[in-house]
């Protein structure tokens, strides 16, 4: 008889989430993504995709804007949670379905994301909204729908094509949290490339993946295996967006899989059971190999050049070398899982001391000047200059810059 | 080889009305199989596996009826006629394409010139994709249409001369007389190289598995990014069947169609595709998405000569018979 209602149900039983994570929400993401494959509920690609809007994370003031954007772009019925705590995660997944069933399905007001939100003009047709979306400000040719039209510049080539201007992110799937980087592209081709953290700033306490060297630095008590353990799961994470965006899907879950067993605390011996075949695999995979060499090229000179420390600096190469070097030192880091030894992280340390690996976190020297990540995102411009969007894609994956380590770090 | 006195024809007229039901049960079936493979790498050896492989098992079947309870959606200053015109020629195409595949000795139809009817289908999906990217005016939906036509550049020619291989030896384009020609012996057994352009083939025009990048996640989703409700059903729905469809047709075209010890025609048809489905499933996950730019030299470079020297070899036997 109600077949709708009948149809919602179902969906309520197991709906596509579309996960936002905001910026020093790393915990809270990690502790959703769990939960979604604990209950078997898809990650949506999209706003149209998704049932359900889950932000990891206590979205602000310069938050509510985007996030108003995501929501309004969502069909109906749909949900809205937040999870401001890793521990409320499963307290939150399990009010989506409630929320879904009750959602009165009039034009009424719908419980979206908190005042301020820019409600579109009600005409029963859901605008467009998205990750990557046009930038409204500041062109000249006319407008249609309110949105401008593409103006027309000098190709690589020479050919006078068309360029859109566009902000990727802050919402794509496997996309590093918080980074938007606002593109000019002819084709489907990056011409021009600007990097900047999402508005609000990188949160205070400092990044998930840097903390054992963090507290290392006050002066705390920890031991090289917990920082070894923190740096294996950064890698895994890394590696399963970077898999994940390069269509491989199977090994992408095993490494975010193997990622919460490490961060879960299980033992060498069960991890290297398994995390082993995955490296075997993906390392030796002569397909990927030939799908991403070349791609983002980042010489140790240049690397250095811009402070680059981590992993890709390591690599010396492209994507598939930054992609092997995380391969690596998973490895690595389980063989030290062990370890007792206190983690001494030494300010006074200098380029070449022996002891720089235990100031090297997940993803360069914890004890610079210069946080790691921002050395990557000044990095990033350039390698993104003439790539096509499946490999800026790969590039930003490959790259992987944690945005959450920018505290306190001088510009940007 | 059990029935050999078989009559290759066409099916009465309720086959029109079963064939989109069959396709549709195999595609679920198909769907379900894939969805139990990725729920187990998703959650490994842990405990409670029984119950996750039947809860992914129908994973499908609640997908499709829970996007039937979703809003459609439109984006701003979109082509939603057009849009629409793609979307429901993905599964339109699919089930057309069905109609020439015999299920055991007898298709829906049986034309002199199946084979390139077939081909015209699998051109029409074309068409219908570029449209669906076309319609929502979105930047991402639109690299997702491109992407497609690229893809299109590069499978086509292989898959041209893989489907002209069957027919040569055959000496016909009814697929009626490509399976009488195998009752000796399947054509797979002398043009390999041919069967297996044809199974990549086959992904490449369902855009699915490792050609998959038209609707990749790198684009949230590209072609179906911007579409949900009905939409989005009929054209990841139609993504099914047009795989199953392509899948399906690899039996007649090179596994013997209904030919088999034993079983009726018809059982063999049913198992034959589904051997064909699953080696495409598992196989899938051990390769990640094929971007075009790299894929197309690989294409033109190795598998367009493969495929035209496999045309010469069988040509020549041909000739000779």
């Amino acid at each position: 008889m109600d077949v709708k209602g009948a149809a919602r149900r179902v969906l309520a039983g197991s709906p596509p989430v579309l996960l936002v994570t905001l910026p020093g929400a790393t915990a809270e993401r990690l502790a959703v993504e769990a939960g979604l494959r604990e209950r078997g509920w898809p990650l949506a690609e999209s706003p149209a995709a998704a049932a359900a809007l889950v932000v990891a994370g206590e979205p602000s003031g310069p938050h509510v804007e985007w996030l108003g954007t995501l929501w309004s772009g969502m069909p109906r019925p749909k949900a809205y949670v937040t999870v401001a705590g890793a521990a409320e995660s499963g307290r939150a997944l399990d009010a989506v379905p409630r929320l879904l069933i009750a959602e009165p399905l009039g034009a009424g007001p719908q419980p979206g994301p908190p005042h301020g939100v820019v409600s579109p003009p009600e005409d029963h047709e859901v605008p467009e909204s998205h990750g990557g979306h046009a930038d409204h400000g500041g062109h000249h040719g006319g407008l249609v729908a309110g949105l401008p039209m593409a103006e027309r510049a000098d190709d690589r080539d020479g050919l006078r094509l068309d360029q859109l201007h566009l902000s990727l992110g802050p919402a794509l799937p496997d996309w590093p949290t918080g980074l938007i980087v606002d593109v000019v592209m002819q084709g489907d081709v990056i011409q021009q490339a600007e990097v900047r953290p999402v508005p609000g700033g990188p949160p205070a306490q400092g990044s998930f993946w840097n903390e054992p060297w963090q507290r290392a630095a006050r002066g705390e008590p920890v031991t090289r295996g917990a920082a070894e353990r923190r740096r294996c799961a950064a890698h895994l994470d890394s590696v399963g967006r970077f898999l994940a965006v390069a269509g491989w899907s199977g090994p992408a879950a095993r490494a975010r899989r193997l990622r919460d067993a490490v961060l879960g605390g299980a033992g060498r011996e069960e991890l290297v059971g398994e995390v082993r075949p995955l490296v075997r695999q993906v390392d030796g995979s002569r397909t990927l190999r030939r799908l991403t060499t070349g791609i983002g090229p980042l010489p140790a000179a240049r690397a250095k050049s811009v402070g680059v420390t981590g992993p890709a600096l390591v690599a010396d190469g492209d994507a598939h070398a930054r992609v092997c070097v995380w391969l690596k030192e998973i490895e690595r880091s389980l063989s030290g899982l062990e370890d007792a030894r206190a983690l001494a992280v030494d300010a006074e340390n200098t380029e070449n001391t022996k002891n720089t690996e235990s100031t090297v976190g997940p993803r360069g020297r914890c004890d610079g000047l210069l946080s790691p990540s921002r050395a990557l995102l000044d990095a990033l411009p350039g390698l993104l200059r003439g790539a096509e969007f499946a490999c800026a894609r790969l590039i930003v994956a490959s790259v992987d810059p944690d945005l959450d380590e920018l505290q306190g770090a001088g510009h940007g | 080889m059990a029935e050999s006195a078989e009559t290759a024809g066409t099916a009465p007229l309720w086959a029109v009305v079963l064939l989109p039901v069959v396709l549709t049960v195999v595609a679920l079936a198909a769907a379900g199989f894939d969805a139990v493979l990725s729920a187990g790498a998703e959650h490994g050896r842990g405990a409670g596996r029984g119950a996750r492989t039947l809860r992914a098992a129908v994973a499908p079947v609640r997908e499709g009826i829970a996007l039937l309870a979703r809003q459609r959606r439109r984006t701003t200053a979109d082509d939603a006629a057009l849009g629409r015109i793609g979307i429901a020629l993905v599964p339109l195409a699919a089930v057309l394409a069905a109609a020439v595949v015999p299920w055991g000795f007898r298709a829906v139809t049986d034309p002199v010139v199946g084979i390139v009817w077939f081909n015209a289908m699998e051109a029409l999906a074309w068409a219908a994709v570029w449209l669906a990217g076309w319609g929502p005016n979105s930047v991402l939906s639109l690299i997702g249409g491109y992407r497609f036509l690229a893809q299109g550049l590069a499978y086509e020619l292989p898959h041209m001369f893989a489907l002209t291989t069957a027919a040569l030896g055959a000496g016909s384009l009814r697929v009626g007389e490509v399976v009488r020609a195998q009752q000796g012996m399947w054509f797979v057994v002398w043009m390999p190289a041919a069967f297996a352009v044809y199974l990549l083939s086959a992904c490449a025009m369902a855009f699915w598995g490792p050609f998959g990048h038209p609707l990749g996640r790198d684009v949230a989703g590209g072609v179906v990014a911007e579409y949900s409700g009905v939409d989005r059903l009929l054209l990841l729905g139609g993504r099914w069947l047009l795989l199953v469809a392509t899948a399906a047709f690899s039996v007649p075209l090179f596994l013997g169609g209904g030919h088999g010890p034993l079983l009726p025609a018809w059982a063999w048809t049913v198992l034959k595709t589904a051997g064909v489905l699953a080696l495409l499933i598992v196989g899938r996950r051990l390769v990640p998405t094929l971007r075009m730019e790299r894929y197309m030299e690989f294409a033109w470079l190795v598998l367009v000569p493969l495929t035209l020297l496999q045309a010469l070899v069988v040509a020549v036997v041909v000739l000779n018979r």
